[in-house]
């Protein structure tokens, strides 16, 4: 017989071991059931509205970018339009700004820049919220940057004003450069804008995202705060060539309504004086992290909670044989050891990873269904992004249980392993997002041990052009998500080393 | 306390399976009773109402007149061997036979004791995971002979022992009979019990099909069949079906009778003058007593046409 | 009941691991505590951290070695078939329970307690250090603090022994006694709705017995620090109940 026919009836064997036992089989159900059932009763407890004037309203929701997410675009904006190629040409002169205390003791007011203050030139697709754009710009502390569609960021010499820029724009690709004199300029980057239409948006901008200080709360919950904060940018020998005709008008994008109808909420402005142009800003065109809704993953929440029963059922796939001695019967039967651990992992990964991918895949469209009819913000993300948190989900849990069942051909006793197998994939992940450990400690948590498999999960990717609090709490892994399973495989993979070595050496 | 097992009408269902169908029977004291059926007769599922481990459906099982749940340090009233495996591996023997003296209120010297009367020695201070099936067995014995009971329950106590062992186990049996108390030990291979039990309770399907001594028992699978051989072979046929009893040819010069005993017949020929050269009684064995008993009682056949 | 408490001693001190397991409890208490009290620091020059809870922060750790010991004591004996000679040996089912609980969770409470003293001794060498004052017993919400976590074991403890006598599968227990411990707090986060949320986290045994160690800001607690150590305890009552009367009506084995 050859080796391959003799691994398909080992497999065959262990299937139909596996599937004839009730409990077994129930369990694999059960772990897949609670999936898509605490999806429903999280979206069920999560309600959502905001406070209009006394009356109890939906909540804006940000828009959405063009690849789909959603953004923050809200910034004052001097422009005109531009029909075809052209470009704009300015001198920064100064960069100033504020920073406020946040309510309610917001009555003191510094004098300051964050490090993402943002002052430069813009082409945008158009006066839409989430429109396509490019721009080049100083920023309060990371120097000259080329920033387009939200998440496009490419850094120029550092240094802030005074400081020459200019865009151009030649069909669908944006150039951008910079000089400290107007005369020597360098190119900071050229980007292509496929979905630019011919008439552009073009001109200075101002804009300064919040500032933000995280606080520990007392119940391992965290206090973010955001503080107001204001870019008070000056431009002058402005120069636009193309064809640009009119006057320079003055847009606020995105203004935040203020508390009575009509008024706005610290509104931007901008002042010409003989060609110079005074323009005051706040916001960001950014993308938004997960502080701006609820991220897709937190409908499979529930696979935290699969994940000890298919642990369990794992584990006890194994060492069930170790109980009354069937194993001598299984090895009589395959006598290679290896073998039978091979077949076994693969009967048991096989089936979770089926019965994860059907929990996750029914979970996370009910949930989002759910969450969005109670009102709540589901941060949108790619297809593909989705596909990929799906799988990776029903994956975690596969090799999870490769794990759990190495483990227990290493340990044979079942409470033993379960224990461990909880105490390396669970326990980690439960430590570092409850936020009871230093975020130093929890993030190289993740890192180590299994549980950074968690990350394949994260579908908001972590920004380094936007201030955010990046840490597992807030859904955010040190690993990229493929990385993070990885390091999950990896101890899988030792483990059944492992596993093979010991269960050749003793007896059964 | 009075040393007897009294089983009465138990019934239990496991599912759709009946596992024991109005079991009744009394174990008396100062004899050895073995306890016979084949597999699936439900032979522990009696021993486990009897100790308290399961609940039957109906009836009830007595030790000594009391519900053993009832009883206050049951180890001195009933020693019991259910399961040897059933132990701790990471305990040692001596550890185990030590929470379970601690449990009847005893010390550590009946611990000893008993380990030199099972001749467990040494091997008591090793891990019980190592044990052989036989070492398993005389820790199991051990236990059940810890608290000195006036009633002994075994179930398949030779099962892994070496022949030494189970020469040793008949033995040990006969004489804790002899001290007059009560002992009730199961086997579904009766060939173990030939020559240690007086009595037998023959279980089958959950219900005892037989209960009696195993004399009588012999006796009674016997049928009185006896062969006479003859040179007068009508002649002998003739006497014996005019007293009664049912003749049928069996060879050239043989003839078999059933009904009379033997001494009947030999009185009869004489009688009759019929001459005869042998008269053999037919004397069943126990094991063959046991499988005509069971015939009906067995569930699972090995030619599978049990259907 | 003395027998069956001598008898059930006997048997938790001679298995393999009820050592290794509550000295691995002390450990990781003392260690855990000792670590987190190290890197405490005073935000914005306030020094105003529950320095106490965060010395006793091994809790959350050790206690699932005090579990794995409570389902092991029960689970060790139906994985092996062992529990039909304990119900022979004392056939009252009633009291075979409340042995063991006892007998485990005494035990608990020995280990416990020398964990916290160990921690508090640490405290006391740590914390001045890092601003804050040194941990004394003497201080009210201090000493409620140190002997609520010794409960806290010991309820634990018993939580373990109840959910396994029910359950009996020891993979099966062990993991639904952790999963009841480390994830249904789980499930106060999943649910933003605030009154939902803190009657989630109140009752959550981990968050709600843990909130016997609060020393600061306890008005802010969902729950008063004993009312959450009554939780838990109810949690266990309940375990306890529920495997003492599917003890006694179950068949053994």
């Amino acid at each position: 017989m050859s080796p391959a026919a003799g691994f398909a009836r080992t497999l065959r064997a262990e299937w139909t071991k596996f599937r004839t036992v009730r409990g077994w089989v129930l369990g694999t159900v059960v772990a897949a059931l609670l999936v898509p059932l605490l999806a429903a009763v999280s979206a069920a407890g999560s309600h959502a509205s905001c406070d209009r004037n006394g009356v109890e309203t939906a909540c804006p929701e940000p828009p959405l970018g063009p690849d789909g997410r959603a953004v923050h675009d809200k910034f004052f904006f001097v422009h005109r339009t531009l029909d075809g190629d052209g470009s704009i040409t300015v001198r920064l002169t100064s960069m100033s700004g504020i920073i406020t205390y946040p309510p309610p003791d917001h009555d003191e007011i510094v004098p300051g820049l964050v490090p993402w203050a943002k002052a430069g030139v813009i082409v945008k697709a158009s006066m839409e919220p989430g429109s396509s754009y490019a721009a080049v710009m100083a920023t309060g502390e990371h120097g000259v940057r080329m920033q387009h569609d939200y998440t496009g960021d490419v850094a120029g010499r550092p240094g802030g004003a005074p400081r020459w820029l200019r865009l151009t724009r030649a069909g669908e690709t944006l150039t951008g450069y910079e000089s400290a004199d107007g005369r020597q300029w360098a190119e900071v980057a050229a980007v292509r804008l496929p979905d630019l239409p011919a008439e552009v948006e073009i001109g200075m901008f101002a804009a300064s995202p919040g500032d933000l200080t995280v606080k520990q709360a007392d119940l391992g919950g965290l206090i973010e705060q955001m503080r107001f904060t204001e870019t008070t940018a000056v431009f002058d020998q402005v120069k636009v060539e193309g064809a640009a005709p009119g006057a320079w008008r003055h847009t606020d994008v995105s203004p935040t309504p203020g508390t009575n109808p009509g008024e706005v909420h610290h509104p931007g402005s901008a002042v010409e004086s003989g060609g110079t142009f005074t323009v005051v800003g706040s916001g960001d065109i950014a993308p938004v992290g997960t502080d701006g809704g609820m991220a897709v993953e937190l409908t499979l929440t529930g696979i935290l909670f699969a994940l000890v029963v298919v642990v369990v059922v794992a584990v006890l796939f194994v060492t069930a044989e170790y109980r009354r001695g069937l194993v001598r019967v299984t090895l009589a039967a395959s006598p290679r050891r290896g073998r039978v651990l091979a077949a076994k992992a693969l009967v048991i990964g096989g089936v979770v990873f089926a019965a994860g991918l059907a929990a996750s895949a029914v979970a996370m469209p009910v949930g989002k269904h759910l969450l969005r009819g109670n009102g709540n913000h589901v941060l949108p993300v790619p297809a593909l992004t989705e596909v990929r948190v799906i799988a990776g989900v029903a994956a975690l849990l596969a090799v999870s249980a490769v794990l759990a069942l190495a483990l227990g051909t290493l340990f044979r006793r079942s409470a033993a392993a379960v224990v461990t197998a909880l105490a390396l994939i669970l326990l980690p992940h439960v430590l570092a997002t409850a936020s009871v450990l230093p975020v130093e400690l929890s993030l190289w948590l993740l890192r180590i041990t299994p549980a950074a498999a968690f990350a394949v999960q994260q579908s908001i990717p972590e920004y380094p052009q936007v201030v955010d609090f990046y840490v597992p709490q807030g859904g955010y892994y040190p690993l990229p998500p493929w990385a993070g399973l990885g390091v999950l495989c990896c101890y899988a993979a030792l483990a059944l080393a492992l596993a093979v070595v010991r269960l050749n050496r003793r007896d059964a | 306390m009075e040393a007897t097992i009294e089983v009465t009408g138990l019934r239990k269902r496991f599912g759709r399976t009946v596992a024991l169908d109005g079991m009744t029977f009394r174990v008396p004291p100062g004899r050895v009773t073995g306890f016979v059926g084949p597999n699936g007769a439900g032979k522990s599922t009696t021993m486990r109402v009897i100790l308290g481990l399961d609940a039957p459906d109906e009836g009830r099982a007595l030790v000594g007149g009391v519900p053993y749940r009832s009883l206050e340090e049951p180890l001195t009233r009933v020693g019991a061997l259910l399961d040897a495996g059933a132990l701790q591996p990471s305990r040692t023997g001596r550890d185990h036979l030590l929470w379970l003296a601690h449990s009847q209120g005893l010390g550590a010297a009946r611990v000893d004791e008993v380990i030199g009367l099972v001749g467990l020695g040494g091997t008591a201070r090793r891990r019980a995971g190592g044990y052989s099936l036989g070492m398993r067995q005389r820790l199991g014995i051990a236990a059940a002979l810890l608290g000195d009971p006036p009633v002994l329950m075994l179930d398949e106590p030779f099962n892994g022992l070496d022949p030494d062992g189970i020469v040793w186990i008949r033995g040990l049996l006969r004489s804790l009979a002899a001290e007059g108390r009560a002992v009730l030990v199961s086997s579904h291979l009766m060939s173990e019990l030939e020559g240690t039990a007086g009595q037998l309770v023959v279980a089958g399907r959950g219900r005892v099909v037989a209960d009696m001594g195993v004399a009588e028992l012999i006796e009674a699978a016997s049928h009185d069949r006896v062969t006479i051989r003859t040179t007068a072979r009508s002649r002998a046929m003739e006497t014996l079906a005019g007293a009664g009893a049912t003749v049928a040819v069996t060879g050239g010069d043989t003839v078999t009778a059933s009904g009379p005993p033997a001494e009947r017949v030999v009185e009869l020929l004489t009688g009759g003058g019929v001459p005869f050269s042998e008269v053999t009684a037919h004397r069943a064995t126990l094991e063959e007593a046991y499988m005509e008993l069971t015939r009906d009682a067995v569930e699972f056949r090995a030619d599978g046409a049990g259907r | 009941m003395n027998r069956a408490l001598h008898a059930e001693w006997t048997k938790l001190r001679t298995v393999a691991g009820t050592g290794p397991l509550l000295l691995l409890a002390v450990v990781l208490t003392v260690a855990m505590g000792a670590a987190l009290a190290a890197t405490l620091t005073c935000p914005w020059g306030r020094c105003a951290q529950d320095s106490v809870k965060l010395t006793f922060s091994g809790l959350p750790v050790s206690q699932a070695c005090v579990a794995l010991l409570a389902v092991l004591a029960v689970g060790g004996e139906y994985g092996t078939g062992m529990i039909g000679t304990t119900l022979t040996a004392i056939p009252r089912r009633g009291r075979v329970l409340a042995a063991k609980a006892a007998v485990v969770a005494g035990l608990t409470a020995v280990a416990g307690t020398v964990a916290v003293l160990a921690s508090a001794l640490a405290g006391r060498l740590i914390l001045p250090g890092r601003g804050y004052p040194a941990l004394s017993l003497a201080d009210g919400p201090t000493l409620r603090a140190a002997a609520g976590s010794v409960l806290y074991l010991a309820l634990v403890a018993l939580l373990g022994v109840g959910i396994a006598m029910a359950v009996r599968d020891p993979a099966a227990s062990i993991a639904a006694v952790l999963g009841l411990l480390y994830l249904f707090p789980l499930l106060a986060h999943m649910v933003s709705d605030p009154g939902w949320h803190r009657v989630l986290w109140s009752l959550a045994p981990m968050n709600a017995g843990l909130a016997v160690q609060t020393t600061v800001n306890v008005a802010s607690l969902p729950i008063p620090p004993w009312a959450g150590l009554g939780v838990l305890a109810a949690w266990s009552a309940a375990a306890l109940l529920a495997g003492g009367l599917l003890l006694r009506a179950r068949d053994a084995s």
